[in-house]
């Protein structure tokens, strides 16, 4: 079977659009350490192009591979088991299998909850705060830690600089927009919601 | 015989497809006109991430055509605005301090057809807002940068009634909605007039050098400048040059401040829907900060800023 084929058909499974023949094709050869590689590579290149950060090193199949592993090493060890002792055995690799997949599952979902709760803990201050402290203002400003890194950064070099002119700037913006005839509801309620922090 | 249906369907659906086009656009049209030719009065909510307010409009239109309008936040500190025929008449509080002149804009709001070749404009379905029933019309960004609208638009009057600012992820970044509306019925003088802290609004000279001292080396496609101003910086004594650019729906402002030296970073920050983009610029007067505000993604409001260039002698005074 040519590489050719064997990637078309990778490409197939990952767009969701393999027939069996192909599926099995890229099953037998799953313990391919280049097929894998392509598998990756693909998913990273998918990733970009749908703006998802993904941690590519992230291999559950391995993680599964490997789990299969140290389960089965018992399981035939002990040969000479009957019945039901079998069964229990392939019981726990089936559920050390499902652990590995969900866990693999959370970590991706947890990176995005991480993030909306990062954005909204980092805006919520600026709710409580009374509009006086700047600072604060700035820091409500930012929606990642790495932004208000930079923040503070900037209030070393020259202090408050940004803090004294992003406010009105951004009162600025939103009046400009207000002053039009046609849509003025909405910009007006843009500049008021920056007045009430 | 079984091809015949299959083939109405085909015919059908392409005489169809313009006609459709067609009728979105033409609601976009009448949205433009509804506020030039009915009063309304209502009270709508606005939401982005960390901040609600709610809010009371009246707006009235006279048998002259003369439209007022006036604008009150509901909760929190009263904030006030009142417009006559597109023109700010007075502003309450900290709201007034940054507001200028009333110069005429040079790109009229809401241009449908500019709007079309920067967005695809579609009917999506019906809906029902502050109990009234609505169309919905989607507007989805042809590029990355700028952010998707759905606009509910009442079916009696298409003024707004809900409007939806989405991200590429079609993750909410801002709503804006009725929760009742009266159309039809008249303001009176009484509710039109304002309340004693609004202030009356000063005009601030026009700035047109400011248009031959700037220019910027990268606009994302459909922007273009829809203003220019110069107005004294809200923390020192110098002038800041600012330039708005606008594709039809979604706009942003260029600030260039002088730094006269000081020691200061770049900055990147998000309120809501508003990217906001501070980067220094060396120009042969000494270092400028530019900041590119508006409600466009983060990436595009970075490089707008760093194409910014000051035109070689005419720098900044």
């Amino acid at each position: 079977m040519s590489r050719e084929a064997l990637q078309e058909s990778l490409s197939a499974v990952m767009d969701n659009e393999a027939d069996e023949m192909e599926l099995r094709r890229v099953l037998s050869a799953s313990d391919d350490a280049e097929l894998r590689a392509t598998w990756s590579r693909y998913q990273i290149a998918r990733a970009v192009m749908h703006k998802e950060l993904l941690e590519p090193r992230l291999d559950i199949a391995a993680a599964v591979s490997a789990a299969l592993a140290d389960e089965a090493l018992p399981v035939q060890s002990k040969t000479v088991v009957r019945g039901p002792w079998r069964s229990v055995g392939r019981f726990a690799v089936a559920a050390s299998v499902t652990v590995a997949v969900l866990a693999g599952v959370r970590l991706y979902n947890q990176d995005e909850v991480a993030s909306t709760q990062l954005a909204q803990q980092a805006a919520q201050p600026s709710l409580s705060t009374p509009q006086a402290q700047s600072p604060a203002m700035l820091a409500g400003f930012s929606t990642a830690g790495e932004q208000q890194g930079e923040a503070e950064t900037a209030s070393e070099a020259a202090p408050g600089w940004h803090d004294q002119r992003l406010p009105a700037y951004l009162r600025q913006h939103a009046q400009q927009a207000a002053m039009n005839a046609n849509e003025s509801a909405l910009p007006y309620a843009r500049a008021a919601s920056l007045e009430s922090r | 015989m079984r091809f015949i249906p299959v083939i109405c369907l085909l015919f059908g659906s392409w005489l169809a497809l313009p006609a459709v086009a067609a009728e979105a656009q033409d609601w976009l049209e009448r949205l433009a006109d509804a506020g030039q030719s009915q009063s309304f009065q209502g009270i709508f909510v606005y939401e982005r991430n960390g901040s609600f307010s709610t809010h009371r409009i009246w707006h009235r239109v006279d048998e002259t055509g003369l439209v007022r309008e006036r604008l009150m936040q509901l909760d929190g500190v009263e904030q006030e605005v009142l417009r006559v025929d597109g023109s700010t008449e007075c502003v309450s509080g900290t709201l007034a301090d940054q507001l200028g002149d009333q110069q005429a804009w040079s790109a009229h709001d809401l241009d449908s057809q500019r709007l079309l070749e920067s967005y695809d404009l579609r009917i999506i379905g019906e809906s029902r807002v502050a109990g009234r029933a609505a169309v919905v019309l989607a507007l989805s960004p042809r590029d990355q940068h700028r952010y998707g609208v759905e606009l509910h638009l009442d079916q009696e009057s298409a003024l707004p009634l809900k409007s939806l600012l989405l991200n590429d992820k079609g993750q909410l970044l801002e709503r804006f909605q009725f929760t009742q509306l009266d159309v039809g019925t008249l303001p009176t003088d009484q509710e039109l007039q304002s309340g004693t802290g609004c202030q009356p609004v000063t005009a601030s000279k026009a700035a047109a050098e400011v248009v031959e001292a700037w220019r910027s080396d990268w606009l994302p496609p459909g922007f273009i400048l829809s203003r220019v101003a110069e107005r004294r910086s809200p923390a020192s004594n110098e002038q800041v040059a600012s330039l708005v650019y606008f594709d039809g729906l979604a706009r942003f402002s260029v600030f260039v401040e002088p730094l006269r030296g000081v020691m200061v970073e770049d900055a990147r920050s998000q309120i809501g829907p508003t990217a906001a983009v501070s980067r220094r610029l060396a120009t042969a007067d000494g270092d400028v900060m530019v900041t590119v505000v508006g409600e466009i993604p983060l990436g595009t409001a970075e490089r707008v800023a760093l194409s910014m260039r000051a035109i070689e002698g005419q720098a900044i005074q």
